[in-house]
């Protein structure tokens, strides 16, 4: 019988490609462990041994056709890695923590019954919300929805939150405000290369989303503009028309500024504004001071240049404002996202196919991770745990009462703050990294270390992993299969290709056995494929904002991925949203925000002349725990660097590949200084993927975003101090 | 099966590198890179170039070899040493006008960039082409090749960027930094 194609029709840069097929070999068709970009690949399986040897490109996936970064890659060399951890790990002396000291290996049975009882006990003296869950979006729909029922039906806790919010929360709470809906792209990446303007702020493209970059440089080769806006000529501003090199935290006045040129310029459309939006007159006039001249005054970008991209950005017929953690990890990340989008929305340029907004998810499952209930104020489905009616219709799925939903917690950094002052005194942390990548290290390292108790799930011993109790070993992505949301909104299949090493367990079964052990079976013990649980989130995101029910594996598969929201069986999912210019806010109309400028919280005196702004570089993917243990990988950059502009050298009287002293009010570190012209005199960087006295994040500020909860990594004040005696050979 | 070649466009190269892992995930690689990306100039900006055997078609590294240990292949790919004949001479290394081959000296044995034969020989495009992030690799026809000459070449006579050769004639063709100089700008 004849299979109908439903798959999405290929663009220009698909070729069919035959995939190369050794002998005693076998592709699993998967995606990449990394980023939002979530690649597509295969992996290639010896048939002999059972065991992941390699990987081959995915020509036929739609994103991506076989394309790949270094990380991706070499992401399969994980799965076998040596310092994968293969059983349960106790550790009995306690003063040991914050060391990788005094491990043993025990049994599930034994590390379970330990977790059980100490959890106990910890709640029976200090009530339901001492334990707290920390919880990462590195892993599928399906581990991210248990996570969030694991906490309020197992532990019973209100304290439940996750590393999205270094990460995606600022985006979220843009387009929720700006749209009243949180997708990340309003169009498919395939869209990208046949607009004619991106205007990309705060991304480093090139080395964090690699693989967008063959559709970014093709909107050039067809002669569209690329307008990029960084404190530093990143390989993608490089070659941008107009690179916008601002001062780091001054992205609102920037947008602020491109908005009123674009009013001034009658670059308006009028009747989408009036119909499709509010708030135009108020940001009308708030915007009205940012006069060229005044927007380069706070920004540090040149009048011509934010003239020009607000001529281009206006001119152009279509075009996509797209953004990254360069705008959303600041104190003000929110009121960037919605900035910015306000170029989009005084325009009208959204709503139709090439034209749009989007942000580069950082993580894997940045999208999908905070639609389902790992955040400490939403229930899957992007449901809100203070809307009654939200409750109740989780608690259907779930089998408790409304009264037996904990309250809404805390954000991620401010759990450490209830660490330290004892209202948290367990936690039980997964996927994710905090003694690398949360903020002001000093503070969250101590938070940890004061714990009654604390257990770790990962698959290798993270810096975090050093400060627990109890370690138990997870799958990586290869070893279970499940749901991911790229950053289009596409939910697509994650594939296992091979059994979990050693005595290693997916986190959703491990949830399952430890509800068990702490009588709350019930509820989870009908759970036992990655396929169930999938069912059970599909029917619990049901109705939601972020309606995944529809989005069946079988239909993943024969559609290339599922837009959502896909609310049933027919639905074939939504790749453009708002293509009825409809917005999810109740009057159906889109929010133009107006948004007074605030500077970073911390700016540069005489003490801390300089501003420190944080990033990634290509090699590395979060806080480096991957991809630092990946030969390739460290090979090419086995270390962080502070980079600094030749003149600001020499001020300092310092030189290429020197290690100098750098430090804020928060703390230092010593760097190797890399000197380029390719960032501002004012300003100086470093990559955030390493741990221990390397950690940037020892220096960075906690100064969080009042509406996302985000911390501004992207701007405070900071010294430099030149090492004596101290050269590198 | 219409013959392609490795094309390359080197105003597109973003430095990250993934030519060089996914070289080393070829079957007949042995996990080692064959290929390198330098920074231009790293003091000033992020520019940066692959650079890529360019599979010669009277290839010195195959002149230069005594023991005739470089063969090549039907298709035009210079292939890496034959174990059996490689004496560890290094006068290919010495003749490649690129810098190309490599040495092993714990094996006493040269090895290069084979543009991934046990694909290419089938059509299948080598493994650096497949992944680069960028378009700066890309696995074209003449055709295709032939429609980017057009496209990024200046008839006013100052700036040529498509040259049909850097030294003798190639198989692989380069496109050198300054493409976007021919683009018509959309409004």
């Amino acid at each position: 019988m004849q299979e109908v194609n439903t798959k999405a029709p290929k663009d220009k840069f698909f070729r069919e490609i035959e995939n190369v097929r050794h002998p005693n070999e076998t592709l699993i068709k998967t995606h990449c462990a990394y980023c939002g970009m979530q690649c597509g690949m295969n992996l290639r399986v010896n048939t002999k041994t059972n065991q992941i040897i390699g990987v081959e490109p995915r020509y036929d996936w739609p994103v991506t056709v076989g394309k790949m970064c270094p990380k991706g890659v070499t992401a399969y060399q994980q799965t076998n890695h040596p310092d994968r951890i293969l059983k349960p790990l106790i550790r009995d002396d306690a003063s040991l923590k914050g060391t990788d000291k005094g491990f043993r290996e025990a049994s599930w049975e034994e590390a379970y019954d330990l977790i059980a009882r100490k959890f106990k006990e910890l709640q029976g003296k200090y009530g339901k919300d001492t334990l707290s869950v920390f919880s990462g979006v590195s892993m599928t729909n399906e581990k991210c929805y248990l996570t969030g029922k694991f906490a309020r039906v197992a532990l019973q806790t209100r304290y439940i939150d996750y590393n999205g919010r270094f990460c995606m929360s600022s985006a979220a709470g843009g387009f929720l405000r700006s749209f009243g809906v949180d997708r990340g792209s309003t169009l498919p990446w395939t869209d990208i290369h046949e607009t004619d303007c991106l205007f990309i702020a705060g991304s480093n493209t090139a080395e964090c989303h690699p693989t967008s970059m063959f559709r970014v440089w093709n909107v050039q080769e067809r002669g569209g503009y690329l307008i990029v806006a960084d404190p530093r000529e990143t390989p993608i501003a490089r070659r941008a028309d107009v690179h916008l090199d601002l001062r780091p935290g001054t992205d609102l006045a920037l947008a602020n500024g491109i908005v009123n040129l674009l009013i001034q310029n009658g670059y308006v459309d009028e009747e989408f504004v009036n119909q499709h939006t509010n708030g135009f007159e108020e940001t009308k006039e708030l915007v009205n001071q940012f006069t060229p001249e005044y927007t380069s005054q706070i920004t540090g970008v040149a009048v011509e240049k934010i003239i020009r991209a607000a001529e281009i950005y206006g001119k152009a017929p279509n075009a996509v404002v797209m953004f990254a953690r360069g705008i959303e990890q600041q104190h003000k990340g929110v009121d960037n996202v919605s900035g910015y989008t306000n170029m989009a929305l005084v325009t009208g340029k959204i709503g139709r196919p090439k034209s749009g907004v989007a942000t580069f998810t950082g993580q894997g499952n940045g999208q999908g991770g905070r639609e389902h209930g790992q955040k400490s104020d939403l229930l899957p489905g992007y449901r809100k745990i203070t809307n009654p009616k939200h409750v109740e219709e989780v608690c259907q799925v779930w089998g408790i009462t409304p009264e037996e939903m904990p309250q809404p917690g805390v954000s991620a950094y401010e759990m450490f703050e209830l660490m330290d002052q004892k209202t948290i005194r367990g936690l039980y942390l997964l996927c994710s990294n905090p003694a690398v990548s949360a903020p002001n290290q000093n503070f969250v390292r101590k938070a940890l270390k004061g714990l009654d108790f604390m257990v770790c799930v990962d698959f290798y011993l993270s810096e975090s992993a050093e400060f627990a109790d109890v370690i138990l070993p997870t799958v990586t992505w290869s070893e279970d299969e499940g749901t991911v949301t790229n950053l289009e909104g596409r939910i697509i299949k994650i594939n296992k290709a091979q059994e979990p090493l050693g005595e290693s367990k997916p986190d959703w079964q491990i949830q399952v056995e430890l509800s068990e052990r702490l009588g709350r079976g019930k509820y989870f013990s009908h759970l036992k494929t990655a396929r169930d649980v999938a069912d059970e989130f599909r029917l619990a995101s049901k109705g939601g904002y972020a309606d995944y029910y529809g989005a069946t594996w079988d239909k993943i598969d024969k559609q290339d991925g599922v837009f959502w929201p896909c609310r049933d069986e027919e639905d074939p999912g939504t790749p453009h949203m708002f293509l009825d210019k409809k917005f999810y806010h109740p009057d159906g109309k889109a929010k133009i925000c107006a948004l007074p400028y605030r500077p970073p919280a911390e700016e540069p005196d005489a003490e801390y002349p300089l501003r420190l702004t944080t990033g990634r570089v290509v090699f590395h993917y979060l806080s480096g725990n991957q991809t630092r243990r990946i030969q390739f990988l460290r090979d090419m950059c086995p270390e962080p660097y502070v980079e600094v502009h030749p003149e600001t050298a020499a001020k300092y009287n310092i030189e290429h590949e020197e290690y100098v002293r750098l430090y804020t009010r928060r703390g230092e570190a010593e760097y190797k200084v890399k000197i380029t012209e390719a960032i501002r005199k004012d300003t100086v960087f470093v990559p955030y993927h390493f741990g221990h006295e390397k950690s940037i994040n020892l220096l960075t500020i906690a100064a969080l975003d009042p509406i996302s909860r985000m911390p501004e990594f992207k701007a405070c004040a900071a010294q430099i101090e030149k090492l004596e005696m101290k050269k590198v050979q | 099966m219409v013959k392609k070649r490795l094309y390359l466009e080197l105003e597109n190269c973003i430095g990250c590198r993934s030519c060089l892992a996914a070289c080393t995930q070829c079957g007949g690689h042995e996990q080692r890179n064959r290929n390198y990306v330098y920074d231009v100039n790293p003091l000033k900006n992020r520019q940066t170039m692959p650079l890529m055997c360019l599979h010669c078609v009277n290839p010195a590294c195959a002149r230069s070899c005594p023991a005739q240990a470089i063969q090549i292949h039907e298709t035009g790919a210079v292939l890496s040493a034959l174990v059996e004949k490689c004496i560890g001479c290094q006068n290919c290394t010495i003749a490649c006008p690129y810098g190309i081959p490599k040495f092993d000296t714990e094996q006493n044995l040269m090895y290069k960039c084979d543009l991934c034969i046990d694909r290419t020989k089938d059509g299948i495009p080598p493994m650096c082409a497949s992944v680069c992030p960028s378009n700066t690799l890309q696995w074209l026809t003449d055709e295709e090749i032939e429609a980017k000459q057009k496209q990024f070449n200046l008839d006013n006579g100052k700036w040529v960027t498509s040259m049909p050769y850097l030294e003798g004639e190639t198989n692989v063709r380069v496109n050198l930094p300054g493409i976007l100089q021919g683009v018509t700008k959309l409004f």
